[in-house]
């Protein structure tokens, strides 16, 4: 039987696709990365080498700290809106007294398989500021709220982080549907009976045991706020002047139009570090609630 | 008011959230719809908000004839296609040798291709790019199909191994006694017996290409064989003056995955979030 099943021809036609492909297109790529951030690199001639020099440089970089703040209200936006309000709409929903569940999910999850550039063309055509279906429902509603929704350089952000909170609510909805479906019913009755609030209940006996469903809730929500680029470059391509930088925007910038290619290595390594941390933290808040 | 009707009436109430975003999420879509069928100084003037009152199917045709939109949809299907047919492949493959087969790294080589799952897309972005250029890539199918296939293969090769490790060992002993060599146990026994992951990955991949963005905006420049996100991404500059059709093109693009959805809507679901399952 160790014989059939180690069939050593065998074993190397259906390791040897994947794990060739994986390897070549995936880790060599991230170890050159690695490697090239200690360059000075222009992607054609040699590559010097300069140590820590793209990083004294890239700390130094007013860009940086733009990127850093841009992320984090990204992530902030995306955690307030699809966490909070998800979780809002799941446990409502969840209750089997809730009529039409099943067109709700439907509904939400729409947007998500959109393509990204449909959504944000069409949420430019919803934040344009004279036609626009935004400011033309501020006028309906007598809110005068009305406003240049994209080239305002502390409120753009957010009007763009929402576009992505938007399209994907429906996935983060899906998840903490599933987790808040996953606690078992009776620990919620027991203590209603108790004479907990629905509310209060739900605080104090569903919500902790969806601890592994918020872990990924949020590392989803913090990494792609981290790494947002998309939105950035189709609604206003990283402006008004360079505001809504973000970190992937940078590599973009200093590697593709700028052809500084050993800095913007820089700057990745720095984004996947600052994902891997921010991804570590939330598995220690959430691992902590558990002991206490 | 008794306590029930007072509960009930407080239920009701509950669930207006619930509607409210149930517009907000489906609103933009009917928005853009109807504005497709509209003409400018309908969206802009008589009435923006409402259904259109003269159905100008111009804007499709006009949207449909005057520019690429068939082009970025063949292009769009060839590399979503290729590169989800591969990625089953490869990933079935891979898992099927770690999953059942006997030999002695299975675990190192598993924890190697798990690692990539962590990976964030923008660390291999630059040398990817280089790579592409350096094997004259660049504006090929191959230059997004390639990297697709490698990015796609960790996450269902963990899928494919979860399935696979929960299939009884009784069937290699049974094949191996009928005869069956392992390539036949293979494409005849566990590969029947793997569809149901198969579709959810298929699934998966596919929306996952078929709506991928940054890598293609990266590697191709040439009109000709811009995939659909890409493709449309200039059409807000070219038509500003022209809403309904600019509302046509994001339907048409929208459309096919839309109505898939609404086929298949519980897989898609299913497929989506199964990688909550295996990440969390």
């Amino acid at each position: 039987m160790n014989k059939y099943l180690g069939n050593k021809s065998a074993l190397a036609l259906f390791l040897l696709p994947a794990l060739l492909l994986y390897s070549v297109i995936l880790i060599y790529p991230v170890l050159q990365t690695v490697v090239r951030s200690f360059y000075d690199w222009d992607g054609l001639s040699t590559a010097a080498f300069s140590g820590f020099a793209n990083y004294r440089e890239l700390f130094n970089d007013p860009l940086l700290s733009t990127s850093l703040k841009n992320g984090l209200i990204f992530a902030l936006v995306l955690a307030v809106f699809q966490i909070g309000l998800g979780t809002v709409l799941a446990l409502v929903c969840a209750n089997p007294r809730t009529r039409g569940r099943k067109l709700l999910k439907t509904a939400y999850f729409i947007p998500v398989v959109l393509s990204v550039t449909v959504v944000c063309q069409l949420w430019i055509a919803m934040y344009d500021p004279t036609n626009g279906l935004v400011n033309k429902l501020f006028g309906l509603l007598n809110i005068p709220y009305r406003q240049n929704w994209l080239s305002s350089p502390t409120q753009s952000i957010i009007a763009i982080a929402f576009v992505n909170a938007w399209q994907f609510m429906g996935y983060q909805f899906s998840l903490l549907y599933a987790g808040v479906k996953a606690v078992p019913e009776d620990y919620f009755e027991a203590a209603t009976i108790d004479g907990c609030g629905k509310w209060r209940a739900h605080w104090h006996v569903t919500l902790p045991l969806m601890r592994e469903t918020y872990k990924f809730c949020f590392t989803i929500a913090i990494t792609s706020g981290i790494g947002a680029f998309v939105q950035m470059l189709i609604m206003t391509n990283g402006g008004p002047g360079t505001t809504n930088y973000t970190m992937t925007f940078m590599i973009y910038r200093y590697a593709f139009m700028e052809s500084n290619y050993g800095y913007a290595c820089a700057v990745s390594v720095l984004l996947v570090l600052i994902s891997l941390v921010a991804t570590v933290v939330i598995n220690k808040v959430f691992d902590r609630g558990q002991n206490a | 008011m008794s306590p029930k009707t007072f509960r009930s009436i407080g239920h009701f109430l509950l669930q207006i959230p619930l509607w409210l975003y149930f517009v907000v999420s489906i609103y933009p879509l009917f928005w853009m719809i109807s504005y497709s069928l509209k003409n400018n100084d309908e969206i802009f003037v008589t009435n923006p908000f409402g259904l259109p009152t003269h159905f100008r199917f111009e804007n499709y045709v006009n949207a449909w004839t005057q520019f690429n939109i068939p082009r970025y949809f063949w292009n769009s299907f060839v590399v979503s296609i290729i590169s989800t047919l591969f990625i089953l492949l490869l990933a079935l493959m891979f898992a099927f040798a770690v999953a059942r087969m006997q030999w002695r790294f299975r675990s190192a080589v598993r924890t190697y291709m798990l690692v990539g799952m962590f990976m964030p897309l923008q660390v291999i972005m630059i040398p990817l790019a280089l790579l592409v250029r350096d094997f004259h890539l660049t504006n090929t199918y191959g230059a997004l199909i390639i990297p697709y296939i490698a990015i796609g293969l960790p996450f269902s090769t963990m899928v494919f191994y979860g399935f696979l490790v929960s299939i009884p060992r009784e069937i290699e002993e049974a094949a191996c006694i009928d005869g069956a060599s392992i390539y036949r146990l293979f494409l005849g026994v566990i590969l029947p017996l793997a569809l149901p992951a198969i579709a959810t990955i298929a699934i998966f991949q596919f929306l996952n290409n078929w709506n991928e963005f940054t890598l293609a905006y990266i590697l191709i420049s040439d009109e000709n064989m811009k995939t659909l996100p890409l493709g449309l991404l200039f059409f807000q500059g070219s038509y500003s003056t022209d809403w309904g059709a600019m509302g046509a093109v994001m339907t048409i693009a929208s459309l096919p995955m839309v109505l898939v959805y609404l086929l298949l809507s519980d897989q898609v679901e299913r497929a989506m979030t199964v990688g909550s399952a295996v990440k969390g």
